[in-house]
């Protein structure tokens, strides 16, 4: 089982694989989790079997993350995959260590992702928002301040991390 | 050897007899998932895994009992959950 070489792909190049996907693929896969209820109906591919595999199916959209101390986070998700060569097939092998057989390329888009089982992640385009409440000591009312700042570019620890969720959808 | 008899809910369930059990068996279900934080959120079960980590739908983020935040989907890391409990919530928004 000896690896041929190992490629450590550069994040754009997720991005190639996803865009040379059929533009119908991508959007049947990304319906399974835009209706909502009961994903497990739609094909075996999009299926929810476990809770990340509901941060999957986000891949490559804005989603939402609340952290603690107040915060909350809306940016892209980034996928890294790292992919090796063996017998002509590909290894895919996730930052986390998870590793997939090799399969057909389009399966690539559905095993890579930018999270691991901590929930680190990587945001692109990131605007964090910091609330905060201040008690006069008067007039005893509360003041609730939103500080917000953009980050190009973001790790996030997943120890910090509270939920995770894909930003609501206007119907 | 069964563990805490807190997590198993009296939803209606058969003969519950682990806390593994009862995970799998409310799945599906209107659940309340209690933070540490004491943020509360209602929604329907997805899926959950043995560190807790939910997944969610239709969910609602309650802090002080006032509804704060609805979110279609949501996932919710395990380790911050304190509990979770089966609910008979009755959906005021079509599923």
């Amino acid at each position: 089982m000896g690896c041929a070489r190992i490629r450590y792909c550069s994040w754009a190049l997720p991005f190639l694989f996803y865009s040379s996907l059929p533009r119908s693929v991508k959007w049947r896969k990304k319906q399974g989790l835009v209706e909502g209820g009961h994903s497990m109906a739609s094909e075996e591919e999009s299926t929810v079997k476990e809770p990340l595999d509901l941060i999957r199916l986000s891949l490559d959209e804005r989603i939402y993350v609340k952290l603690r101390s107040d915060r909350e986070l809306r940016g892209k998700l980034h996928i890294s995959i790292r992919v090796w060569e063996s017998y002509g097939g590909y290894h895919v092998v996730n930052h986390g260590g998870n590793v997939f057989p090799r399969g057909l390329l389009s399966n690539l888009l559905w095993l890579k992702w930018a999270y691991d089982q901590h929930l680190n992640m990587i945001l692109g385009d990131v605007e964090e928002i910091i609330t905060t409440v201040e008690i006069d000591d008067e007039t005893y009312e509360e003041i609730v301040r939103t500080t917000k700042r953009t980050v190009p570019f973001l790790f996030v620890r997943g120890d910090g991390v509270i939920l995770v969720s894909p930003p609501l959808r206007t119907a | 050897m069964s563990t805490g008899g807190g997590e198993k809910g009296s939803g209606g369930g058969g003969s519950v007899k682990t806390p593994a059990d009862f995970l799998k068996s409310i799945r599906g279900r209107p659940v309340v998932v209690k933070l540490n934080s004491g943020v509360d959120y209602r929604g329907i079960l997805a899926c959950l895994d043995g560190y807790m980590n939910i997944a969610m739908e239709q969910t609602e983020e309650y802090v002080n009992g006032q509804l704060k935040n609805k979110y279609g989907d949501a996932f919710i890391r395990g380790n911050n959950v304190l509990y979770i409990s089966t609910s008979k919530r009755t959906l005021a928004e079509g599923a």
